[in-house]
């Protein structure tokens, strides 16, 4: 729990340095050596405990956690729960990321307004985000808004900072030009600040989904009747480490499914920039 | 629209009453750019300004499409003064300006799009611009896909595309090799004659001001530069500009106006020698 807390603390602000793409295709000596080094961690791992060097109640092998996690999705346990967070993240991204960018855009264009919201948000977003899940299982009980108003807290600070800087860091020039052209207030904004900050928001994207993820699983691990971190914080009360394993596989699983997604979308909509081998 | 009224007395294109600019620096000290600038274009004509780096020249054509305000002195197109942007001129930025997210063909047609002119209209009229600064191939690409010189034609269609009266070139062709430089110089006199547009052409070549000019303007160094010669420039129309450089009438011109121009670039190097000798 502690380390959850630091991460969200500190990873809330804004990307540092601006987004680049990631180096093209992996080689294929690299991708062997991947599964390679994985397999061959998992032996390890598997050989230990079985001769004892590992204490298998806190280590349970990776064969009894691949059982396990077979058992949860062949049984259809673990899809309800798995539903119930997804949907909760979804809601806290959506929300968040809309109210970031609102705000993003209108405090980056109206400097009073920046100048007078300053001080709270950066008061806020110093916050360590986690103490808020607590008052939010009481404001909105147990339920999913809870998880999804914690979640909402995370997205929308890191959204609401990259939208900020980006459309504030937009070439001077490129505002010129498209005003010596005949730009007004709102051209400007569709032709010139939206795309420029979609970089921005892009290189957010992934620690913002990530977030939604975690301010659901955290929120449910405090106090839920469903979802995975519910499901996780089950397994943990029986003491069964195997079940904990699982539940964190399958959502290591499904999160990488989903930033495969946003890592889709993202070379469509950012299709205009040089790539690095280019 | 965009018409000129051609039955008043000659307003001047481009109008600068003794403006000068002074910017505010980090410090928060004040540094004056230009001082006193007085320039009269007329409809029509071609006039260059030289002056060594950082005399303020790009400061004195954002002034003319008010993109800047004078600190003091006034600015006025036509008869009119200038007021926020000035929407009978385009301008060709010193540096990069197309819109990176944009295609070639979106960038051009951006003006018109942006005037309300219907999509298909406004791409049709790019596709002819674009075929005329000889990219109609790459009508699809992103900027960063281009040479340095393709993407100087592209801006160059962006910026003529909207048929202002008026065109503010910041050092456009400075950063190209000499034979693109060349041709695209060519490539602008070739639009430019009996276009009836007003050019105020910004360089630190005085070969290039010359060859392309009816005048040019010398500007003094900085801090507080302002104009220290101006030249016509009578060597007839149309101009052939690869021999240009033999004209006899343009080796006589460039003779005078460098020797004044000379002192001016001799005094920014020894000011900055200065001033980095100072700093260590
Ligand atoms: N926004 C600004 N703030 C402070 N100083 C500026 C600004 N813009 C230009 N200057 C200064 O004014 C002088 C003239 O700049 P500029 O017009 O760009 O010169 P040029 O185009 O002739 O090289 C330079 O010394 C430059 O440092
Ligand atoms: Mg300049």
């Amino acid at each position: 729990m502690s380390t959850t807390t630091e991460r969200t603390g500190r990873n809330a602000g804004v990307a540092r340095q601006r987004p680049r793409r990631r180096a093209g295709v992996t080689g294929p000596g690299v991708r062997a050596g991947q599964v390679g080094l994985t397999v061959l961690v998992l032996i390890a791992w598997e050989l230990l405990c079985r001769v004892g060097v590992i204490d298998d109640f806190f280590f349970p092998r990776p064969s009894e956690i691949l059982k396990t996690v077979w058992e949860w999705v062949g049984s259809g346990f673990v899809f309800p729960h798995l539903l119930i967070t997804l949907e909760e993240a979804a809601l806290a991204f959506i929300t968040g990321a809309a109210a970031g960018l609102l705000l993003g855009f209108l405090l980056a264009r109206v400097h009073f307004l920046e100048q007078l919201f300053e001080p709270f948000l950066k008061m806020f977003n110093a916050l360590p985000r986690v103490v808020l899940a607590p008052i939010f299982l009481l404001w909105f009980g147990l339920g999913i808004w809870s998880k999804v108003a914690f979640g909402f807290t995370l997205v929308f600070f890191i959204v609401f900072f990259n939208t900020l800087e980006g459309v504030k860091s937009v070439d001077r020039v490129l505002i010129d030009n498209a005003r010596m052209l005949g730009a007004s207030e709102r051209q400007l904004l569709r032709h010139v600040f939206i795309p420029s900050a979609l970089t921005w928001i892009f290189s957010s994207l992934h620690i913002s989904v990530g977030f939604a993820i975690t301010g659901a699983v955290v929120g449910e691990y405090l106090g839920a009747s469903a979802g995975m971190g519910y499901a996780i914080a089950q397994a943990q009360g029986v003491f069964d480490t195997t079940g904990v394993f699982a539940g964190m596989f399958i959502l290591m699983f499904v999160v990488l499914i989903i930033d495969l997604l946003v890592n889709r979308v993202e070379r469509h909509l950012l299709r205009w920039r040089p790539t690095n081998n280019g | 629209m965009r018409q000129p009224d051609q039955t008043e007395a000659p307003d001047y294109a481009v109008e600068l009453n003794a403006c000068s600019k002074e910017f505010t620096t980090p410090h928060g000290g004040t540094y004056q750019a230009v001082q006193d600038i007085d320039l009269k274009v007329e409809p029509g004509r071609f006039v260059s300004i030289v002056g060594p780096t950082g005399s303020g020249k790009s400061t004195i054509l954002h002034m003319a499409a008010g993109l800047l305000e004078p600190s003091a002195g006034t600015a006025a197109s036509f008869g009119v003064p200038v007021r926020g942007v000035n929407r009978r001129a385009s301008y060709m930025f010193q540096q990069d300006a197309l819109l990176p997210w944009k295609t070639v063909i979106d960038n051009v047609s951006l003006g018109l799009t942006m005037a309300g002119v219907p999509k298909p209209e406004a791409n049709d009229r790019a596709r002819r611009w674009l075929e005329k600064v000889g990219l109609k191939n790459f009508t699809d690409r992103y900027p960063h896909q281009l040479s340095g010189g393709m993407r100087k034609r592209t801006s160059l269609a962006q910026a003529w595309i909207v048929d202002p009266d008026i065109l503010l070139m910041d050092e456009p062709f400075s950063a190209l090799d000499v034979q693109t430089r060349q041709i695209m110089e060519n490539e602008l006199l070739a639009l430019w004659q009996e276009s009836g547009k007003a050019v105020v052409f910004i360089t630190h070549d005085l070969d290039e001001a010359i060859a392309l000019s009816d005048e040019v303007i010398i500007l003094g160094a900085g801090p507080g530069s302002t104009v220290v010669g101006r030249y016509d420039i009578t060597i007839p129309r149309p101009r052939d500009l690869l021999e240009i450089r033999d004209d006899p009438q343009f080796v006589e011109l460039h003779r005078e106006i460098w020797g004044r121009l000379k002192i001016e670039v001799s005094r920014t190097y020894q000011s900055t020698v200065r001033q980095e000798g100072g700093a260590a």
